[in-house]
């Protein structure tokens, strides 16, 4: 009984902590605002609230310059002009702790105890990180929500549950397309076939494999939810939410506060005339390493979806800072099936740091 | 008779009260004209700066006159109209843009634009007036002669100057006279008597920084080896330790 309550109090410290910090940093930026020159909200936030401003006064939010996401954010912001300023960040760090919570369940589905499940849970609720992007007002817990309930209902087979969804967190940003691969490879019915001889049968028995119930159902209710979303919003706002809420980052080239292992190149080479196929060269490497750890990792789809991630965000040709927590909030969930020591462990992340540090350096040193 | 004469006397003494009044505002402004200054510095360094304008009018009374700062920028900056509505909430001036800004287009592909700041709207014009406007640089095209800065020129703002109660602007030859927005919300246009420039201070130049356009060649072919090179060398290492 003892054991009981001692085990309950403990699952919820954490959460319930968790939560009373994030809260406590949104009074507190709510505060920094408005008494110093420097402020804590992050400009996307304003972004969000122009735009769902917008919105209650029944125009287009891409009225706002530089709101390029889904009408369905501001959407949900509105009652940031009905009801508080606040709302918004409050509904992130919401989602924040409940993106943990969703870390909490998939590790015991996959075998952890609960002692450790929680432990390995606090590298995310008391993660300075995700603490500061949310309640400095970004959106990016939203989708790691959407994401992690994904995982957690392909884990418990839930289907339908995991594609409504996935199509929802497709719909939010484009990314998570990238999982549909290995999702398709999971998800197909495996055969034991030896497949040293290629033949055209087995080509066929393979592009067959593909063609089950499960895979079929997920693919018609995901897809089914984004053109729905998207048919929604295009009827309500036109050519211009297909152009920012996708064209624009698919084409897009930002040479200002990039992360992108490519930004220098593309700003050198922004107006000749070989930018498009020097763009072709860079997705190259990104497409390749996604086909390969789609098909070397699909059996273990949290780790399969890491790699995806952390690929995707390593070699596109756009990186803000935001970006890595998409990686970010898929690391707890592999941390306890690696094979690293906590000596290599540590030693990646200060390599991790260190190249954020030579990276943003010399644009920090005085004189520039 | 004695009514006649009172009554004219009394056109007589109001006739001269109001052309003597409406002289006393015009010489009023003539003396402002003649004595006032304005200047413009750039504090902060980097992509984000402040336009810090400064006004020194001459010591009258100043009641009635009304000030016009028309900036006119180059191309290779921008304002966020966002971040000036939020700041003109909290400041005491206002400002009109003269048309609509791009915040994400590099310098070579926009123009310049004018801005209107009209300082102090409610309450009466101080001796003193600071107007302090954030400045944000835009990207420029690489350089190709080895520079790596690029230079953009911020002139010192036009000064427009008008009063209700004087209205014959023609006598304030050489100062021109041009039409521009009554207040910031452009509903209507008026005549302002423009600072002829004491060309005392120049143009006041920002340095951005610009790449390299002559590295251009080994840029793309490093960039590109490093990340196929990683390409192969990561697929090679995955495909070894798949889950089989």
């Amino acid at each position: 009984m003892e054991r009981l309550i001692t085990g309950l109090t403990g699952k919820y410290v954490i959460f319930t902590a968790a939560f009373a910090i994030r809260l406590a940093l949104v009074a507190y930026g709510d505060y920094q605002d408005r008494t110093m020159v420097v402020k804590y909200t992050d400009i996307d936030y304003h972004v969000f609230t122009d735009a769902a401003r917008f919105i209650t006064e029944g125009e287009s939010p891409y009225n706002r310059s530089t709101y390029r996401y889904t009408p369905l954010l501001a959407w949900m912001l509105t009652p940031n002009i009905h009801l508080s300023m606040m709302f918004g960040k409050i509904l992130f760090i919401v989602c924040d702790v409940l993106s943990g919570l969703l870390i909490y369940r998939i590790l015991r589905l996959r075998g952890l105890n609960s002692e450790t499940a929680r432990r390995v849970c606090a590298l995310w609720l008391l993660n300075p990180l995700p603490m500061g992007v949310s309640s400095r007002g970004n959106a990016e817990s939203i989708l790691a929500a959407l994401v992690l309930g994904t995982l957690l209902c392909m884990e418990a087979r839930h289907l339908i549950w995991a594609a409504v969804l996935y199509g929802l967190s497709v719909h939010m940003k484009i990314y998570p397309i990238t999982y549909a691969l290995p999702i398709a490879l999971a998800l197909r019915t495996t055969r034991s076939e030896d497949i040293k001889r290629w033949r055209w049968r087995s080509f066929i028995g393979f592009i067959g494999s593909f063609l089950n119930r499960e895979l079929l159902l997920f693919a018609s209710v995901a897809g089914g939810v984004f053109c729905m979303l998207t048919a929604l919003f295009y009827y309500m706002y036109g050519w211009e939410f297909l152009h920012e809420t996708y064209l624009y980052h698919l084409t897009r080239r930002d040479i200002r506060h990039n992360f992108s292992p490519y930004f220098y190149m593309l700003y050198l080479t922004a107006d000749s005339r070989w930018s498009q196929w020097l763009g072709l060269a860079a997705f190259l490497p990104q497409l390749i390493l996604l086909l390969v750890a789609s098909w070397a990792f699909h059996s273990d789809l949290p780790f399969c979806c890491f790699l995806h991630t952390a690929v995707f965000v390593s070699f596109n040709k756009v990186c803000t800072s935001q970006y890595f927590l998409w990686y970010l909030c898929l690391l707890p969930l592999i941390i306890p099936h690696l094979s690293l020591s906590v000596k290599q462990g540590v030693g990646l992340l200060i390599l991790w740091f260190t190249g954020q540090g030579i990276w943003l350096g010399p644009g920090l040193l005085p004189g520039v | 008779m004695y009514f006649v004469l009172f009554s004219v006397l009394a056109c007589l003494s109001t006739c001269h009260c109001f052309t003597g009044n409406d002289e006393n505002h015009c010489g009023l402004l003539k003396r402002l004209l003649e004595s006032s200054r304005v200047s413009v510095e750039i504090n902060k360094k980097g992509f984000h700066r402040e336009a810090v304008t400064t006004v020194e009018l001459s010591p009258d009374v100043l009641s009635g006159v009304r000030v016009l700062l028309v900036h006119r920028w180059p191309r290779g900056v921008y304002l966020d109209p966002y971040q000036l509505a939020s700041l003109s909430v909290e400041s005491d001036w206002q400002i009109l843009l003269d048309s609509a800004i791009d915040l994400e287009l590099p310098a070579h592909k926009t123009s310049g634009f004018v801005t209107y700041v009209y300082p102090t709207v409610d309450g009466p014009t101080p001796r003193l007036l600071k107007v302090t406007i954030p400045v944000h640089g835009r990207y420029h095209k690489p350089s190709y002669d080895g520079k790596t800065f690029t230079s953009v020129d911020i002139e010192a703002p036009e000064l427009l100057l008008r009063t209700e109660k004087c209205t014959q602007l023609s006598i304030f030859e050489p100062h021109a006279v041009v039409d521009a927005p009554c207040t910031a919300d452009n509903s209507s246009a008026c005549s302002w008597v423009k600072l002829q420039h004491q060309q005392e201070q120049g143009a006041v130049g920002l340095q951005f920084p610009v790449g390299d356009g002559s590295l251009v060649t080994p840029v793309c072919g490093g960039t590109l080896l490093v990340t196929m090179i990683s390409c192969v060398a990561l697929s090679k290492y995955l495909w070894k330790h798949r889950l089989v």
